[in-house]
């Protein structure tokens, strides 16, 4: 028998993370982590073994992601600095914050995927989530990793 | 950092330390499980139960007019209807945490579907179903009262009137807006991911 205590301290940082990369709100986050653990508690009794737990914990967590979908908002670009010449020296918290950013600014599916492949998840896993094929996956991750490329670039560029 | 190694490593270090403890999780898990669908629950219980009664009432007590048989059978299939239209959505909520983010959002767009089909069928049916068959089962009971009889049909037109045409078309016109942006929404995630 699985035990509550240990599924979460082992996959609520997981879904914390993943959640953080759908929404780029903490506390949106952490509301949708709790939503994800209570629906967990809920079916844990009645979990057949079809899928590993993993991948069930996962798609709860995407489906919850994707019913608060219209509550959350991409998250604008922020302002430019006004001196565009001068070197920044970026933080690691500023790394991270711009990285969340250029996530929350995908569409929602792609969000999710490259969340759980960011999140080391294998693609059949992925696969298994989202309810498309491995190929599929495969194709999405390399396109959406592209995007995320430019983007961050982008982002670097204008700072 | 346009490299994707470089991504996942500065992926893992987001602070996750202020999630709560599962000691914690488990207290909130107890205050808030089944709490969304309590409301359906509360609703099928009273269906049965009121169906219960009404059936109780007609077997117990001998009615000689047929009105109040016909009014009783009406409440109670009005009751019976609502019951199983909730049954059948909880059914659903309660299967939902086994499919992957596509059936998810297949789902999502058919229940929004069909609470539309909802407000403009199913609630229609109810309404008058029960409507009729608390006007017919009452009758009975009110034919010997005339001045009873015209103030309680008074007092029941006017709830009947207020309920059918303020009260329904105000929520229906408040959920259809709702309703439909979160089916335009779960039908774009679709449309992304095929």
């Amino acid at each position: 028998m699985i035990k509550f205590e240990e599924l979460y301290s082992r996959y609520s940082p997981q879904v914390f993370r993943v959640c953080l990369g759908y929404t780029n709100n903490k506390d949106h986050a952490q509301d949708l982590v709790q939503e994800t653990f209570i629906a967990v508690w809920n079916g844990l009794s009645g979990f057949r073994n079809e899928s590993q737990i993993g991948t069930w914990i996962f798609r709860i967590a995407t489906n919850h992601c994707l019913r608060a979908a219209g509550k959350s908002k991409r998250m604008p670009f922020a302002e430019m600095p006004l001196d565009l010449s001068a070197p920044i020296e970026e933080s690691l918290e500023e790394k991270v914050s711009i990285l969340y950013r250029c996530i929350g600014e995908l569409e929602e599916s792609e969000r999710i995927i490259i969340s759980l492949e960011l999140e080391g998840l294998p693609q059949a896993e992925i696969a298994n989530v989202v309810g498309l094929s491995n190929g599929n996956v495969r194709v999405k991750v390399h396109r959406i990793k592209d995007k995320l490329a430019i983007k961050l670039k982008a982002y670097e560029q204008f700072r | 950092m346009s490299n994707l190694d470089d991504m996942k490593s500065l992926w893992h270090t987001v602070e996750t330390d202020k999630l709560p403890s599962s000691t914690e999780m488990l207290k909130l898990i107890r205050k808030f499980r089944r709490h969304k669908l309590r409301s359906k629950w509360l609703i099928i219980v009273s269906c049965f139960l009121l169906s219960c009664l009404v059936v109780s009432a007609l077997l117990i007590v001998h009615f000689k007019m047929i009105t109040t048989y016909a009014g009783g059978t009406l409440v109670v299939i009005a009751n019976l209807l609502l019951a199983v239209t909730n049954i059948k959505s909880l059914k659903r909520f309660y299967h939902l945490d086994d499919h992957d983010n596509l059936k998810f959002l297949e789902f999502i767009a058919k229940t929004r579907e069909n609470q539309l089909h909802y407000y403009q069928r199913t609630m229609v049916i109810i309404i008058s179903l029960s409507g009729g068959g608390w006007i017919l089962y009452m009758y009975e009971l009110l034919y010997h009262y005339p001045v009873w009889c015209i103030i309680i049909y008074f007092i029941m037109t006017v709830y009947l009137g207020i309920m059918w045409f303020i009260v329904r078309p105000r929520a229906f016109k408040k959920d259809q807006e709702k309703l439909n942006a979160t089916r335009e929404n779960a039908e774009s995630i679709l449309n992304q991911l095929k």
